[in-house]
């Protein structure tokens, strides 16, 4: 850990200088960052960003004030708590020692052979076509110190891959670069590749089969950020959105950062608070929205522990980490079943809400046709859309087979951060798909 | 203070690992962000410190960036076998005087406070009810140094400025609105303007409603012609995709079409006398009355395209490669046509006044789609509120279209600054979408 040499408790005797009343929250949060990207042939060789820095925040009555650096040193340290705490510049704070162990040598042998592995695992597929793969490593380490509390430093570790051909890219977020990550993106590689001449169907309502990785994306934009105290907040009093039934009672959704992937597994979270395994539906009821520590003061029905930051410039906000929607009881035939046709959603590209209209789009690059539970020609892209409260009423099954459903990033108020997943498929009915 | 012992100790420490070609980037900035919502208010100072290098030689190279100082003394990263790395020759820099507001301090907390403050009372006195639901206000000021082994020195600085707001109409369920603009400082954000627009598109949004499909006189704001050419970019930067658009006689566009790029642009938030790689920025003129002249070529496109490289590579902060774009790529204004001329003159038709979300541009098969809110027209008055209409068309049959152009040039940051003044098109479709 980069932070062994961190003098944390003299961090945490500084910040208590500038608590001054006992609501006030105050913390320090230390942050360094290191990605590494073997970048597609044909561009400049190997990537490499490293920085380190820290933000120290005071937030009093509903008003934050933050002040960050790009360096792990005592003298801006106490010129940012000068900053924060608004105090005057003749003010003194002490300077902490604030060492840090130096990073060590780059070294990423695992990134430089995916792409030929991957490229192996598309030729298994009998198909062949030209691919341009980006691979990067994403890693990060945290120490966040509060006046009183001074919890473990987090860490965390994955993979991203881009994979771009003339149909289309495929982005993915990875724990770990192996031969099923690379099986994973080439099947959907593949998938794109051979929708390639689908025509987008024509407007539908009806039956829809959304599959783990789809319903990740739609769970993610419908329920996480729908249910973020922040995001509640703006159509009024967050605390009141408990006990509203939101979906249909065959959903379950609970967001658990400590049950993440290997290498993304949270303890705490970016504000130093512990993660809870925290049901955001629990029988399609809403029972606990995402809250961070200053979301989580207006009211005892808000718990902390989702506050999340993207970089140490801003302020962090609640976010959803790692959704998990519980299995059900349908097979996969099931949730294929009926007489009339549908269409089986088995990947989207991206999804937006509406915070304040409840409108909801999630963007689809393909599709297949389904009847009397076999699938049937693949059409081309489309949109899903709808109102949350009544898209989320439609579901009418959930499958029996939880498995992790891919990860992607989530942009919101200028932070980029991973999100992760594990889920069934969803069956939906009398949804609307247009081209 | 210069650091150019520094770039150059640089420089020679990874010559002596082979590295032939290579270029060191410095930047230090510091930044002041405000943000307001209905229930939250944070202020955030930040200030940043770090580089960037490129080097390679024939047979490989690499690119590292990191927060902090840069010392000779790094452990390089082997670069990996790919393109090998070219940089600039030096050129002379024709002079430039850096602009007076480049010195003026960031915005105080205060002051951005009472702006923001100032846009959510204006926004309620425009359309009683509406609030603002957030506002981000970020104010940024940097000094970077770039050298390169082939003898380039550089210096640049950058102020820009920018504000996202947010707002919902009276009502319930509110209609929303969200705009974003950038300046070189904060004061040049009037709160009235903005929260003019802002209502505009609350109340039209709330009123409107979409034509079934229409076409007919059609005006366009600057900031929905903005988004259009936005959308043309990829047909004129670099060598290539603009002569799909030529039609005879290397016609691009009608009479009203001249369409320009300039690093250099007097007042610009990227204004500045080289670009990304230290290579001299210069206007250039891309499409002239209509002809096609060139397309944006930076220096290693030289030959590629008929037309002469500018200094056209941006570099959006020290985490980012160089790569080409526009700064300031505008439509110029016609200054003796005013807007209400070309309002007067429409018999029937439309005047949108906004975006209200992304468009959909295939080049290839020379469609474009946006999503617009505005007015029906009758007589030169604005008849009905349009709102949910998408404004579809050939991107050929917009240039083409082109009737007249206003003297009202605005810049709006989508891709690089993008500028246009009213423009009133034909040959275009509103619909329901």
């Amino acid at each position: 850990m980069p932070f062994s040499k961190l003098d944390t408790a003299a961090v945490a005797r500084t910040l208590s200088q500038i608590a001054e009343r006992p609501e006030d929250v105050v913390d320090a949060f230390f942050e360094r960052r290191e990605e590494v990207e073997v970048a597609p042939e044909g561009t400049a060789g190997l990537r490499v960003w490293r920085e380190e820095g820290f933000a120290v925040r005071l937030a009093r009555d509903g008003r934050t004030w933050l002040a960050s650096r790009d360096a792990i040193e005592a003298k801006p340290f106490a010129e940012a708590l000068r900053q924060a705490a608004r105090a005057i510049p003749s003010a003194t704070y002490p300077e902490p020692a604030l060492e840090m162990a130096p990073p060590g040598a780059v070294s990423a042998p695992e990134m430089l052979d995916f792409p030929a592995t991957l490229s192996r695992a598309v030729r298994a597929h009998h198909v062949g076509f030209p691919l341009h793969v980006a691979v990067r490593r994403h890693r990060r380490w945290v120490q966040v110190v509060g006046p009183r509390l001074v919890p473990a430093a987090e860490s965390e570790t994955f993979y991203s891959c881009s994979a771009e051909s003339t149909w289309g890219r495929y982005g993915a977020l990875l724990p770990r670069l192996d031969a099923g990550a690379a099986e994973g993106i080439a099947a959907a590689v593949v998938a794109l590749f051979r929708a390639r001449q689908a025509h987008p169907p024509a407007p539908f309502r009806g039956a829809a089969v959304l599959g783990p990785a789809a319903v990740a994306v739609l769970l993610h934009e419908a329920v996480a950020h729908a249910l973020e105290a922040d995001t509640l907040a703006q159509g009024g009093n967050p605390e009141s959105a408990v006990g509203v039934a939101m979906a249909a009672p065959c959903l379950d959704v609970l967001d658990d950062p400590a049950a993440a992937p290997e290498g993304v597994r949270r303890t705490t979270d970016d504000e130093g608070m512990p993660v809870a395994r925290r049901w955001l539906l629990r029988g399609g009821i809403v029972e606990q929205p995402l809250a961070d520590a200053l979301w989580a003061r207006t009211s005892p029905v808000l718990l902390p522990g989702a506050g999340r930051r993207g970089t140490r410039h801003l302020p962090p906000g609640p976010r959803s980490s790692h959704l998990e929607i519980l299995p059900g009881e349908a097979r996969e035939e099931d949730l294929l079943a009926g007489s009339d046709e549908g269409l089986f959603l088995p990947e989207a590209s991206r999804g937006a809400l509406d915070p304040l209209s409840g409108e909801f789009v999630l963007h689809l690059p393909y599709a297949r046709r389904f009847r009397r539970g076999a699938l049937a020609g693949t059409v081309g892209p489309c949109v899903l859309r709808g109102r949350v409260a009544d898209l989320l009423t439609r579901v009418v099954a959930v499958g029996s087979d939880a498995r992790p459903a891919g990860a992607g990033w989530c942009a919101k108020g200028g932070q980029k951060l991973p999100v992760w997943a594990t889920a069934p498929a969803l069956r939906l009915e009398g949804v609307e798909i247009a081209p | 203070m210069s650091q150019a012992p520094l770039l150059d100790e640089i420089l020679r420490s990874l010559l002596r690992r082979h590295l032939t070609d290579a270029e060191i980037y410095l930047k230090r900035g510091r930044s002041r962000r405000l943000e307001r919502t209905q229930v939250t208010e944070v202020s955030a100072i930040s200030q940043e410190r770090a580089w960037a290098v490129r080097a390679g030689n024939r047979r490989g190279s690499f690119f590292a960036a990191a927060t902090g100082d840069a010392v000779p003394e790094i452990a390089w990263p082997e670069p990996v076998a790919g393109q090998s790395l070219e940089l600039p020759e030096p050129a002379p820099v024709p002079a430039w005087t850096a602009p007076s507001d480049f010195d003026t301090p960031l915005i105080g907390e205060r002051e951005g406070l009472k702006l923001l403050e100032s846009l959510g009372r204006q926004l309620a006195a425009e359309l009683p009810g509406a609030r603002v639901l957030r506002a981000v206000l970020e104010d940024g000021s940097s000094e970077a140094e770039l050298a390169n082994s082939r003898g380039l020195r550089a210096s640049t600085r950058n102020r820009i400025s920018t504000f996202y707001i947010e707002a919902a109409g009276p009502g319930s369920p509110a209609a929303t609105a969200s705009l974003y603009v950038a300046a070189r400082e904060p004061r040049r954000f009037h709160p009235t303007a903005l929260a003019r627009r802002l209502a505009d598109r609350l109340a039209v949004s709330a009123a409107g409603a979409p034509p079934e499909r229409d076409t007919g006189e059609i005006l366009l704001a600057p900031v929905v012609a903005a988004h259009l050419l936005a959308g043309l970019l990829p047909l004129l930067v670099g060598p290539g995709p603009g002569a799909r658009l030529l039609g005879a006689r290397g016609r691009f566009g009608s009479d009203h079409v001249t369409l320009i790029d300039n690093g250099r642009f007097p007042g610009g938030p990227f204004e500045s006398p080289v670009d990304g790689e230290g290579v001299p920025t210069r206007e250039v003129v891309l499409v002239e009355e209509g002809l096609f002249r060139q397309p944006l070529l930076a220096w290693w496109q030289e030959g590629a395209a008929e037309g002469e490289p500018s200094g056209c590579t941006r570099r959006a902060g020290w985490r980012d490669l160089p790569a080409i774009g526009p700064t300031h790529f505008y439509l110029k204004p016609e200054p003796r046509i005013s807007v209400a001329s070309l309002l007067g003159a429409i018999a029937q038709g439309y005047y949108l006044i906004d975006v209200t979300g992304s468009g959909r541009f295939d080049l290839a098969a020379d469609r474009f789609s946006l999503p617009v809110c505005g007015f029906a027209v009758q007589a030169g008055r604005a008849s009905a509120p349009v709102a949910g209409a998408w404004l579809c068309g050939g991107i050929g049959a917009f240039l083409k279209g082109i009737a007249g152009v206003g003297r009202d040039l605005t810049f709006h940051p989508l891709d690089g600054m993008i500028g246009a003044p009213t423009v009133l098109a034909t040959g275009l479709e509103l619909s329901r979408g």
